[in-house]
């Protein structure tokens, strides 16, 4: 159980950071820190294809589009007004509703979990899930996948009249 | 396995917390999406606990790998819009997005 | 998934996939292979609906009749569209080729969507529409269309966290996610919460009444004809269609009333918010957006009765919604590309100099408010009638209201825009090009085909709900 909290604790102290923190890049970090705790998460819970997927991509993947991102637009970085009281509000409120929450939450949902209905038949492999049962979403994941790419050449396509300014 | 579903939903709740205090307060539009990303995550962890309390860990697995794969082109996608938006205005502030209204 | 249908969706996908590669140097080898893609399929799928229309002997119809219809309705406005778009800017277009790809890849994913299901299927797909929708609205590359996308972007991709939320908790409670398996099972307070989950997040995708904040600013900025794309055919697909087969999933299980009065709740404000906002707007395409809503509000009312024909209504009012939007859209990019605004202040008196735009849009405007024999009165009729039947005495009351009201706010454009006296500027203004008028007079004759012949539409529809 312990080992549970732990990981938990690193979760949210890499959310808390990534709000609270003045610079962006260091929010990425932290978002990388929390996608390894919730990577550490599900392989403590059994699910290790998840885990590495999670790994792979939010923790490497995504990291690097943020800090990419961040990087190309640095220079409006300091520009805008933010009003840091609202961000170090947040651990106070924070605290706020852990304490709400203690109260209502876990036994609303130890309520909830009566309703859960318990799987009696033996479990598929992954492999055979994923390519037979679920071939559905494959094809979801081309399609996505494609979207993406042309999403990206479409969004980042010069024109010869660069911009048309205000036009509707 | 020690495993407490009442406590990993009391997490969750926390973390969407987290995630949607950041959609609200902030002006920049990167901040934005990192809520978004810390959103996802509670969603995501959700996904496992449901997998686990019903003893069908495998097809939660199977989507919680298609929700990370959503995730990469939402987040990508977005990204790439800010750095668009950025070269058009010079800007990311995103209360400054007010030309368009009746 | 129903794989009956899967070329259907996997055709656009591959010519998407081929368009970079056939087409480097010359933009009407792009143009002619999405053109292509889309009218064979239009048209084989019609000869199949058609052929049982006309015929009325339905002994040897084994297709799911929905998933065909809803196929039918994607093929007929994205074809409308990328035909549209092919004539609409020649110059300063050279990225057609994600353009056209990205259409071609939203229609095949709203094709998978609706063949899915279950609930995850549906998730995916609807995330792969919205994707592909907000990089399609940048595409005339102004400040406007960027800001109106980034909206789209932050006020509607929250609701996908709502969504899996709801997956998750359908999970918990029944170990899976499929239509079948909540269909042929009680229905405890764990499906209230998470189906009330997936609805609201569907709500926020389609812009319906307390989340329409982006609707309006969405449809202005965008490009134009994508602005008849998302209103004709994306939001009905990516959000509309989920309820309504929640609601056909629902229909004969008795625990429905907590979320009937949800839905209820937001039709009504949608019918009256669209209703009224619309009459107030001094932008052409905003006041269609707030039609839009006021429209879609209908067919939730219509999906909240949770009874066959409430369902049988919704779907036609759906399909009904589709063609005429797409018309009054795509006339209102004509007039944008022939006098350079869509301020209604500035235009007036068009109909002398835009004859064919002028009268498609008294059609379209006709059949929305509902006038016989046009389409959308029967299925306006259908919808009050539901409402009546299942004891909402006052929502249809208000219902009716609310179609008077459209009437109302569409005279007043219409006056506005088309007829009085020609306002001087606007005395240089010609006719949209031929080519640009066939695919709004095309669906013009539909509108008043199916609303003539509604007894032949009426025997292909019952189908649905059996």
């Amino acid at each position: 159980m312990t080992l549970y909290l732990l990981i938990y604790f690193i979760i949210i102290m890499g959310a808390v950071v990534a709000v609270i923190s003045k610079k962006l890049i260091n929010s990425a970090i932290m978002l990388a820190l929390l996608s390894i705790g919730v990577s550490i998460l599900l392989f403590a819970y059994n699910a290790p294809w998840a885990a590495v997927f999670e790994l792979s991509v939010c923790a490497g993947l995504i990291t690097v589009l943020f800090v990419s991102a961040v990087s190309l637009v640095k220079h409006d970085e300091e520009n805008i007004k933010e009003n840091r009281v609202k961000y170090v509000l947040l651990p106070l409120l924070l605290i706020g509703f852990i304490i709400s929450a203690s109260i209502i939450v876990p036994e609303y949902f130890s309520k909830l979990q009566i309703f859960s209905t318990y799987n009696t038949q033996k479990e598929e492999p992954i492999g055979k899930l994923i390519w037979l049962y679920r071939g559905v979403d494959i094809i979801g994941q081309l399609t996505l996948l494609a979207s993406s790419v042309f999403v990206i050449k479409h969004i980042f396509f010069k024109r010869k009249e660069a911009d048309n300014g205000g036009k509707i | 396995m020690i495993y407490n579903f009442p406590i990993d939903w009391f997490f969750i709740s926390i973390l969407f917390f987290i995630g949607a205090y950041c959609m609200v307060v902030s002006k920049n539009i990167i901040k934005l999406l990192i809520g978004f990303e810390i959103i996802s995550k509670s969603a995501l962890i959700a996904v496992i606990t449901a997998g686990l309390a019903t003893n069908n860990i495998n097809l939660a697995q199977n989507i919680i790998i298609v929700m990370i794969l959503v995730e990469a082109v939402v987040i990508a996608s977005g990204l790439a819009l800010v750095v668009k938006y950025y070269r058009l205005n010079q800007s990311i502030d995103i209360t400054k997005i007010i030309n368009l209204k009746g | 998934m129903v794989t009956d249908f899967l070329s259907y969706s996997l055709i656009p996908l591959c010519s998407a996939l081929a368009i970079p590669f056939i087409s480097r140097k010359s933009r009407r080898i792009t143009e002619i292979l999405a053109n292509v893609t889309l009218l064979s399929g239009l048209i084989n799928v019609g000869y199949i609906i058609l052929h049982y229309i006309i015929k009325m002997d339905y002994s040897s119809f084994t297709f799911d009749a929905f998933t065909l219809l809803m196929i039918f309705t994607i093929y007929l406005v994205g074809l409308a569209v990328v035909f549209f778009s092919t004539y609409y800017e020649v110059e300063n277009d050279t990225n057609s080729n994600s353009y056209y790809s990205l259409i071609l890849i939203s229609v095949s994913a709203m094709c998978s969507l609706v063949m899915s299901r279950d609930f995850f299927t549906l998730y995916i797909f609807m995330e792969a529409i919205s994707v592909c929708s907000f990089a399609l609205i940048t595409s005339s590359n102004s400040k406007n269309s960027i800001e109106a996308s980034i909206k789209y972007f932050f006020l509607t991709f929250p609701a996908s966290v709502l969504i899996i939320f709801g997956i998750s908790i359908l999970m918990l409670n029944y170990g899976s996610f499929d239509f079948d398996t909540i269909k042929f099972t009680n229905i405890n307070f764990l499906t209230v919460i998470a189906l009330s989950m997936i609805i609201i997040g569907f709500l926020i995708k389609s812009g319906i009444a307390p989340f329409h904040f982006w609707t309006p600013d969405v449809y202005q900025g965008s490009y134009s004809p994508i602005s008849a794309y998302l209103a004709g055919i994306v939001t009905k697909i990516g959000g509309i269609y989920a309820i309504i087969k929640i609601s056909q999933i629902l229909y004969n299980s008795g625990a429905t009333y907590k979320i009937s009065a949800l839905l209820l709740f937001t039709g009504m404000l949608s019918v009256l918010i669209g209703a009224f906002g619309a009459m107030v707007q001094k932008d052409f395409k905003r006041m269609l957006a707030y039609s839009s809503i006021s429209q879609m509000g209908y067919i939730i009312l219509a999906t909240a009765t949770f009874s066959p024909l409430g369902i049988f209504a919704a779907v036609f009012h759906l399909v009904n919604h589709a063609t005429f939007k797409t018309v009054l859209f795509l006339n209102s990019a004509c007039v944008e590309k022939n006098t350079g605004t869509t301020n209604m202040e500035e235009l007036k008196g068009l109909e002398k100099k835009m004859p064919y735009t002028s009268w498609t849009s008294v059609i379209a405007l006709l059949s929305t408010a509902g006038v016989p024999p046009l389409s959308g009165f029967w299925s306006k009729v259908l919808i009050i009638i539901a409402l009546w039947q299942s004891g909402n005495k006052y929502y249809a009351v208000i219902a009716l209201i609310a179609s008077i009201l459209t009437l109302a706010y569409f005279m007043i454009m219409q006056k506005k825009v088309f007829f009085g006296k020609l306002s001087e500027k606007l005395t240089e203004v010609k006719e949209a090009k031929f080519q640009l008028l066939i695919p709004v007079i095309t669906i013009s004759i539909i509108i008043i085909l199916s609303g003539i012949f509604f007894n032949r539409v009426y025997f292909y529809l019952e189908k649905i709900i059996m």
